[in-house]
């Protein structure tokens, strides 16, 4: 069961490096294709800072900010765009995931076209990566009933 | 036959009477729901005075300040200063400045956050001096062979109001060789100090009253509520 916690400091910190979590995370991402990092590992970085939120400030603050609902939804679009762009190369007569074939759409040379090919699909993989990991962890920490808790606290 | 034209002028006497009265009446009326909306629009005014239009521009600057560190953070770790990055960075500070903007600058006033940073990082120097002298004295407790300390645990009550400035306070007196704050209940510090001297300069509050000129708590002037106030003020006065 996951409740804000009475520390006032651990609440604070938490609260004040949760953007700095973020954007490290996106930048993991963002720079995935020359240096280490990428998708997995930005998204699991960015599950975690919603993970810190959850454990500072209980469930149903977090809530309010990304819903279950849309965790759900932003998994299902992480794997749209992965597959997206995949079958998007096989229709312009490439292999499945073959990015040098995007340079027809996005009007460069094949090579940039596989930098940014690539960049997309660790923008998907990141999104279902953290959808995913949000959702785990809510799921093993609330196996009570849920009515219940929204009712005593709030 | 006259009697009959007397009646029929009274009638009609009567009515002109009562269409008058009906007049006024709806005169009246209307002349009181005038004044009840012009004094509701005058209400509202003074409600968005007091919340809505002060609530928007806190968003606003709440934003703007988090997404000017955040860009600054990303240009730190990125290291690369073509167009794309920074385009990248642009939209990945504006995204996460829009969705966290009420976790980093929780409840500051607006107007305030300039000048809290400047104050901020004027603090900053002073406490590094502080932990260069209590390592060489703490250093000094350790060193010499009777070893003089005295452990205690002191609890005393803060005048500091908001959570940023007893964390802030908090994590001074932590980072001091010497002292470590155990907890913070409801206002009230518990401290672990190493001697009695580190405690004495502790209990004399010279660290909580430059942590108070950061924030503009307890006894300091709160400028921009001044300013605050002065337009609510003009409507009064025009009210009246």
């Amino acid at each position: 069961m996951i409740r804000k916690t009475d520390d006032i400091i651990i609440r604070t910190v938490a609260r004040i490096l949760v953007p700095f979590i973020q954007i490290y995370a996106l930048y993991v991402i963002m720079h995935g294709h020359y240096s280490p990092g990428g998708g997995f590992q930005g998204g699991v970085i960015l599950g975690a800072s919603i993970i810190l939120l959850l454990i500072t400030h209980g469930l149903v603050e977090t809530t309010k900010k990304i819903s279950e609902r849309a965790i759900a939804i932003f998994s299902s679009i992480g794997v749209f765009i992965y597959a997206g762009i995949g079958v998007l190369c096989l229709l312009l007569y490439g292999n499945f995931l073959d990015y040098s074939k995007l340079s027809v759409i996005l009007n460069v040379t094949p090579a940039e076209a596989r930098s940014m090919g690539i960049l997309g699909v660790e923008i998907g993989v990141s999104f279902t990566v953290m959808a995913i990991m949000i959702s785990i962890f809510i799921s093993i920490s609330t196996t009570e009933d849920h009515s219940k808790y929204d009712k005593e606290h709030y | 036959m006259e009697v009959t034209l007397l009646i029929e002028a009274m009638d009609s006497s009567f009515r002109l009477l009562e269409d008058a009265k009906n007049q006024a009446v709806d005169i009246m009326n209307s002349a009181v729901r005038l004044t009840s909306e012009t004094r509701i629009i005058e209400e509202k005014k003074l409600a968005n005075i007091f919340k809505g239009a002060q609530s928007r521009r806190a968003v606003l600057q709440n934003v703007m300040a988090t997404f000017v560190i955040l860009f600054g953070f990303w240009v730190v770790l990125s290291g690369k200063f073509d167009l794309f990055h920074l385009t990248l960075g642009f939209i990945c500070s504006l995204v996460i400045s829009m969705l966290t903007h009420n976790l980093l600058f929780a409840n500051v006033r607006v107007g305030d956050i300039k000048l809290t940073i400047i104050r901020f990082v004027r603090y900053l120097p002073w406490l590094i001096y502080q932990i260069f002298v209590s390592n060489f004295y703490v250093a000094y407790l350790v060193l010499s062979p009777k070893m003089p300390i005295n452990p205690q645990i002191i609890r005393f009550k803060t005048k500091l109001e908001s959570d940023i400035s007893w964390v802030v306070l908090a994590n001074s007196i932590t980072l001091t060789p010497g002292t470590i704050t155990m907890d913070i209940k409801d206002g009230e510090f518990y401290v672990h100090a190493l001697a009695k001297k580190v405690a004495d300069d502790l209990n004399a509050g010279e660290m909580e009253d430059r942590v108070a000129h950061i924030f503009m708590e307890a006894d300091h002037i709160y400028v921009q509520d001044v300013l605050d106030v002065s337009p609510i003020f003009g409507v009064l006065r025009k009210g009246i």
